[in-house]
């Protein structure tokens, strides 16, 4: 299973047989191994929902290529620290690529001015859901993240797709910082459990 | 017990969405060190942000995986954690489902800084090509078209390779050069600003002597090139010079970069 154009629907549909899943734990068993053919194949299960993540936070098209690019390269280099009992390789993957684009995104903010711009909902959902490719799992958080409150949807999204950290997702909803932590984690949770994901 | 600070499990959430920074930061993890419990609920809410992350799924850019291969050749693989490895790579070892992550994303990284940059050139060298691409569309056939297709020539090259070099006097350089195609092509960015008076060449310098390799124009936007450099031969260096305006057949000044290629 090296080559399947199933990267833009990186967990495959439901009842799809073998799960993509599966195959990304073993071929980045084999990346760890210094498989260069498999390193390939995981960089196209994984290029598009890393590039889409980053690009998402990062805004910049060149900036993003260049996480997106770090980010690859990091799963080359980090591939046998991946433990499979810990959790699935997608969600090992997407924590190295969205931690990298807030770095970015965090190193180059020098004051609060992007906070206080950025104050309408730019990177809400649906904008993110514009750019995104049709696929399987967009249907399905779409589904999900409508199941959750109106400040938890606004929580998640303003943290995941823009990279905002909790203080500044409050500032930016007017809402106390401790409302917004506890919002966002029973907002996570609720799209955890809707979402079905197992552990 | 603190009572300044939230209580440290409801910042699970902000957690898992990388939302938390500085102290706030710190102060879970210190937390997560001693909760089995949350170590577990974070690595499942990290399954959930992976699915945020697959709905955001756009595609990537040509030639993303082709560079990320190409880096890989020359970058050496961590080591897998063992028992006896202390755990320095991953300082939260306790984290159960974090402990992989973490320890995939150590801090800052020598060799970081320079891969971006070549990233970031090969995405400007782009944009300079898509300008040139379009500025001939509209005026046909010249020179402009000419250097495009050369330039493209080497970026498309089988053998290309990217290099990356520190200006002495500020601003650094990217360079994709094909030996097949005899061929570099330099962008450089942050140089300088210089007196009209002078200006910025290249030399291909080997056994034979130093070679005018091109002069630099203006920077557009900071960003300066892309210059394409023939008559390559194996084991030249790349030298830069600031030399009078109009350029000189020999170096002039002392070298500011000077790179094997």
């Amino acid at each position: 299973m090296r080559t399947g154009g199933s990267h833009l629907s990186p967990y495959g549909g439901a009842g799809a047989g073998e799960a993509p899943g599966a195959d990304l734990a073993a071929l980045l068993g084999e990346v760890a191994r210094g498989d260069r053919d498999a390193f390939e194949a995981v960089c196209h299960h994984i290029a598009a929902p890393v590039f889409g993540t980053v690009r998402s936070v990062v805004r910049d098209r060149c900036q993003s290529e260049e996480v997106a690019q770090e980010v690859l390269l990091e799963v080359w280099r980090a591939a046998s620290r991946f433990d499979a009992d810990r959790g699935s390789a997608m969600a090992w993957v997407m924590v190295i690529a969205h931690r990298r684009a807030v770095d970015r995104v965090r190193s180059e903010q020098k004051s609060a001015a992007r906070e206080l711009r950025a104050a309408s909902h730019a990177v809400a959902y649906d904008e993110v859901a514009e750019k995104a490719e049709a696929n399987l799992d967009h249907e399905r958080v779409r589904r999900c993240l409508g199941s959750l409150t109106e400040l938890q949807r606004e929580a998640v999204t303003l943290a995941y797709y823009g990279g905002y950290t909790y203080r500044q997702v409050a500032a930016l909803l007017g809402v106390a910082s401790g409302t917004v932590s506890t919002r966002m984690r029973d907002g996570l949770i609720r799209l955890r459990d809707c979402l079905g994901v197992k552990r | 017990m603190r009572t300044r600070q939230p209580e440290p499990h409801t910042l699970a959430g902000a957690y898992a969405l990388d939302a938390l920074t500085g102290t706030d930061r710190a102060h879970f993890e210190q937390h997560l060190a001693r909760c089995e419990q949350c170590s577990r609920e974070i690595s499942g809410l990290w399954e959930a942000t992976a699915r945020l992350a697959a709905a955001a799924a756009i595609e990537p850019p040509p030639g993303l995986t082709a560079r990320a291969l190409a880096a890989a050749e020359q970058t050496r693989q961590l080591s897998p954690l063992t028992r006896q490895t202390p755990a320095r790579h991953a300082a939260m070892t306790g984290l159960a489902g974090a402990a992989g992550a973490r320890a995939a994303v150590p801090l800052r990284r020598p060799w970081m800084p320079r891969l971006a940059l070549a990233a970031a050139a090969a995405c400007l060298v782009a944009a300079a090509i898509a300008g040139v691409a379009a500025h001939t569309a509209a005026h046909q056939l010249g020179e402009q078209q000419l250097r495009g297709h050369a330039i493209a020539a080497v970026l498309a090259a089988p053998d290309a390779t990217m290099l990356t070099a520190r200006i002495t006097t500020g601003g650094t350089a990217a360079i994709v050069m094909s030996h097949r195609d005899r061929s570099l092509v330099f962008t450089a960015a942050g140089l300088r600003p210089l007196r009209s008076s002078q200006c910025y060449e290249l030399w291909l310098m080997g056994p034979a002597g130093d070679k005018p390799a091109g002069m630099l124009p203006g920077p557009r936007h900071g960003m300066t090139g892309p210059v394409i450099a023939s008559g390559l031969q194996p084991g030249d260096h790349l030298g830069l010079t600031i030399e009078p305006a109009g350029g000189s057949p020999h170096p002039t000044s002392a070298m500011i970069m000077v790179l094997a290629l």
